[in-house]
C-alpha cells in the first residue's frame, strides 16, 4: 500500500483484495485493522514531485461541464498535439467522490475551501511557478492571490475564477426589480417557479445569510433554524436544481439562486437577453473563487502544467471570460469581463469584494461539522 | 469424470463472476454500512451499527414510503400499459411477432440517463408538449418537476421489464385454450378473466418483480424530473455517496433497502415455485 501515490487508505486493488477476504471468510475485520484502513494521511512528500512543464501524455481534465471555452481547449490540443479527455462533476462533494473512489485526473478545479481541504490532506502537487511563462498573470493580479488564505504563497494552485452567488430572475414575469434580499426566493408571485441551488453549501448558507447568522455556522441551533426556514420554503419551489442554464432558459423558473457567470450563459442563449437579471441579497451573499489543481496521483502532470499556462495567456483567458462568462484574475485578460459587466453590472465580482467579504466565504469545516450540515441538508430534501 | 461432475465445471466462470461482481461489492456495502469517516469523507471501517438506527430516523419514514408508492404505482401503469401490448403482439403479431420485440427493446439501446433528459425538453414549460398544447389553444400545464413526472419516467423507463415476460408468457399460451373458452360459451371478457389471465398470471408477476425492484431504488427519475418534494429512496442513498460524503450511512440505507426487497423476492420466489409444481402435478 506504501506505492500507492496518493498514500490513500483504500485503493481499488486493496479494496478487491480485502472484500474477496471477506466473501470468502477469512478474518476480515482483523484484516482489515492491520491494513489501518483510513488511519493513514498521506505524507507531504507526495507532493513535492518535481515536474517540468513538458508533455508526458494525453491530458485527463476534471471540471463543471460548460466551464471552459472548448475553443481554447481544442487550440490546446493542436498546439501541443495532445489530446484532452474531458470528465465532469456537478459540485464539489462529487469531484471528492471521485478522486476519493481513485480516480486518477491530471487537472482539476476545486473552489477554494476544497482546495484548502485537498491541500491539507497532502493531495495536491507542488506547483513550481518558475514552469509557468504566464503565472504573473494571475499572481500579480492582486496580492491576494499571491498568498491566497486557502493556500499559502499559493504553492499547491492558481487561480481560475472568481464568482458570486445570487439571484437571477425574469423581468417579463416579476418585473423589474426585486427587493433585494434573499426574500426574493420567497416570492409569492414566482410560486412553483423558483429554484433553489441543489448544493448544500449554497443552499444552506443562502438561508443562514437569510437569518442574520455566519454563512459558515456550524452551530447546531442556528442550523436547525436554517433547516425550518428552507422546509418552509419548499411550498413556493419548483426543485432543487444545479441545471441553472437549462432551468431558465427552457421557461421553467422565474427566479433562481444562480452563480453570477450562469446569467451570463443564460443571456448568451435566448433571444430575449435584456430580461434576464441578477442581483446581489442585502444580507450577504457567498463570494469565492476556483483553482486549478494537479493531485498528487495525476499520470501527467507536464501536461497539466502546460495547459494550465495556457489558459493563463491573455488572449486566451480572455477568450474563456467570454465564453463562461466568470471573472478570471489575469492581467490583460481581465478587460474581457469588464466588457461583460458594463452589460449587467450586478454580475461582477471583484477581488476587494474577496478581500473584504472574509465572512462570506465558504470555509473547509471539519468533518463532524460537515457532517451537521449534510445531515441538516439531507433533512431539508427529504422533508 | 461422471456426467455431474462434468457439468459442475461450467458453474465455475459464472460462479467466479458472482463471486467478484455480487458477493465481494455485497460485502464491501455491509463493511463499510458499520464504519465511520475520516477528514476527507472516505469510510473507515469499524463498529457502529448506529448508522442502522439512523435509517429508521422518522424524518425518512416517508420518504421509504413515497418511494414504495411511486414504485407500486409504475408497476401499476406498466401492467396497463404493458399487457395490452404483449397481448397484441403476441396473439396478432404474425410474422411481424420478432420486429416488434426488437421495437420494444430498441430504446434501451440509449442510455436511462439520456432517455430520462429528452422527457425534460419535451416535458418543460416551454417544451415540446406545452408547444403543442399552446398551438391547439390550450393554456400551458405544468407537467415537469411534479410526482407525475417522475412516475410517468420510471413507468417508460422500466415499460419493457413487464411486456417482456408478459409476452413470454402469452407465447406460451396454446391459443386452443381461448377457443375452448370461446366454445364454452365465455364472453371475451370471461374467456380473459377465466382463461388467459390465469395461465400468464405467472409471467405478470414476474414483469411486476422485474419492474417494481428497479423502480424503488431508482434515482435518476425523481432528480431530473423531479421537484423539491419528490426525494425518493434512491435520491436519498445517492446523496450520501455523493454530496453528503457518508458511505457509511449510504451503505446502511443501501442494506435495509435491499432486505425489504428481499421479502417481495422471496414471495415471487415462493408463489412461482409453487406454480411449477402445480403444472408438473
Amino acid at each position: 500500500m506504501s506505492n500507492d501515490p496518493w498514500g490513500r487508505p483504500i485503493t481499488r486493488r486493496s479494496l478487491i483484495q480485502r472484500g474477496a477476504g471477506l466473501a470468502l471468510g477469512a478474518s476480515a475485520v482483523g484484516g482489515l485493522a492491520a491494513c489501518g484502513v483510513g488511519s493513514q494521511k498521506a505524507s507531504t512528500q507526495a507532493t513535492e514531485k518535481v515536474v517540468k512543464a513538458q508533455v508526458d501524455g494525453n491530458l485527463v481534465y476534471f471540471n463543471y461541464s460548460e466551464y471552459i471555452d472548448p475553443g481554447v481547449l481544442k487550440a490546446f490540443e493542436k498546439h501541443y498535439n495532445v489530446k484532452v479527455t474531458q470528465a465532469y462533476y456537478d459540485g464539489m462533494a462529487g469531484m471528492m467522490s471521485k478522486l476519493n473512489s481513485g480516480n486518477v485526473y491530471d487537472v482539476i478545479f476545486p473552489s477554494a475551501e476544497y482546495l484548502d481541504r485537498l491541500r491539507k490532506a497532502n493531495r495536491l502537487l507542488k506547483i513550481d511557478h518558475s514552469q509557468l511563462k504566464n503565472v504573473n498573470q494571475a499572481l500579480e493580479f492582486s496580492p491576494y492571490f499571491a498568498n491566497p488564505w486557502y493556500d499559502p504563497g499559493a504553492a499547491h494552485s492558481v487561480p481560475y475564477t472568481m464568482y458570486t452567488t445570487g439571484i437571477g430572475w425574469r423581468s417579463d414575469k416579476i418585473g423589474e426589480t426585486l427587493t433585494g434580499s434573499w426574500a426574493d426566493l420567497w416570492n409569492e408571485k414566482a410560486k412553483g417557479k423558483i429554484f433553489v441551488l441543489d448544493d448544500y453549501q449554497e443552499a444552506l448558507g443562502m438561508g443562514n445569510l437569510r437569518n442574520g447568522f455566519d454563512l459558515n455556522t456550524t452551530d447546531s441551533g442556528q442550523l436547525s433554524k436554517t433547516k425550518q426556514l428552507l422546509i418552509g420554503q419548499k411550498p413556493l419551489l419548483r426543485g432543487y436544481s444545479t441545471d441553472t442554464v437549462t432551468n431558465m432558459t427552457n421557461g421553467s423558473a422565474w427566479i433562481h439562486h444562480i452563480w453570477n457567470g450562469d446569467i451570463v450563459n443564460v443571456r448568451n442563449q435566448v433571444k430575449n437577453p435584456e430580461v434576464f437579471k441578477f442581483e446581489t441579497a442585502k444580507e450577504g451573499i457567498p463570494i469565492g473563487s476556483d483553482t486549478f489543481a494537479i493531485p498528487t496521483n495525476a499520470a501527467h502532470p507536464g501536461t497539466a502544467l502546460l495547459f494550465i499556462d495556457w489558459m493563463l495567456q491573455p488572449e486566451n483567458a480572455a477568450k474563456n471570460i467570454e465564453y463562461i462568462g466568470y471573472p478570471m484574475p489575469n492581467k490583460d485578460g481581465y478587460s474581457a469581463f469588464s466588457a461583460l459587466v458594463k452589460e449587467e453590472p450586478s454580475i461582477n465580482v471583484t477581488v476587494e469584494q474577496l478581500q473584504a467579504a472574509n465572512k462570506y466565504q465558504f470555509r473547509d469545516l471539519p468533518q463532524a461539522d460537515l457532517q451537521l450540515w449534510n445531515d441538516t441538508w439531507t433533512a431539508v430534501k427529504a422533508a | 469424470v461422471t456426467a455431474s461432475r462434468f457439468w459442475a465445471r461450467f458453474l465455475l466462470p459464472g460462479g467466479l463472476w458472482l463471486l467478484l461482481l455480487f458477493a465481494v461489492p455485497l460485502g464491501l456495502t455491509v463493511a463499510v454500512s458499520f464504519g465511520t469517516t475520516n477528514e476527507l469523507g472516505l469510510p473507515i471501517y469499524g463498529w457502529h451499527p448506529e448508522n442502522y438506527k439512523h435509517v429508521f430516523d422518522p424524518l425518512f419514514v416517508p420518504v421509504l414510503w413515497r418511494s414504495v408508492l411511486y414504485a407500486a404505482l409504475t408497476t401499476l401503469f406498466c401492467l396497463l400499459l404493458g399487457y395490452p401490448v404483449a397481448y397484441t403482439i403476441a396473439r396478432f403479431g404474425g410474422r411481424w411477432k420478432n420486429v416488434l420485440i426488437v421495437a420494444v427493446v430498441l430504446p434501451f439501446f440509449v442510455n436511462y440517463l439520456v432517455r430520462t433528459y429528452a422527457w425534460v425538453t419535451i416535458l418543460s414549460d416551454d417544451g415540446l408538449l406545452n408547444h403543442i398544447l399552446g398551438s391547439i389553444g390550450l393554456s400551458s400545464v405544468r407537467f415537469l418537476n411534479t410526482p407525475f413526472a417522475v412516475i410517468g419516467g420510471l413507468t417508460y423507463g422500466y415499460l419493457a421489464f413487464m411486456i417482456l415476460p408478459v409476452y413470454a408468457a402469452l407465447d406460451r399460451m396454446d391459443p386452443a385454450l381461448i377457443e375452448a373458452g370461446k366454445d364454452l360459451y365465455g364472453t371475451p371478457s370471461r374467456t380473459f378473466w377465466h382463461v388467459t389471465w390465469p395461465t400468464t398470471f405467472q409471467g405478470v408477476l414476474g414483469g411486476c418483480v422485474l419492474v417494481f425492484l428497479p423502480a424503488v431504488g431508482d434515482f435518476v427519475s425523481a432528480q431530473l424530473l423531479g421537484g423539491p418534494n419528490t426525494f425518493m429512496v434512491g435520491n436519498l442513498i445517492q446523496q450520501q455517496f455523493y454530496e453528503g460524503q457518508n458511505w457509511p450511512f449510504g451503505s446502511a440505507l443501501t442494506i435495509v433497502m435491499m432486505a425489504f426487497l428481499m421479502v417481495w423476492m422471496v414471495f415471487y420466489l415462493r408463489s412461482a415455485a409453487q406454480a411449477a409444481r402445480e403444472a408438473a402435478a
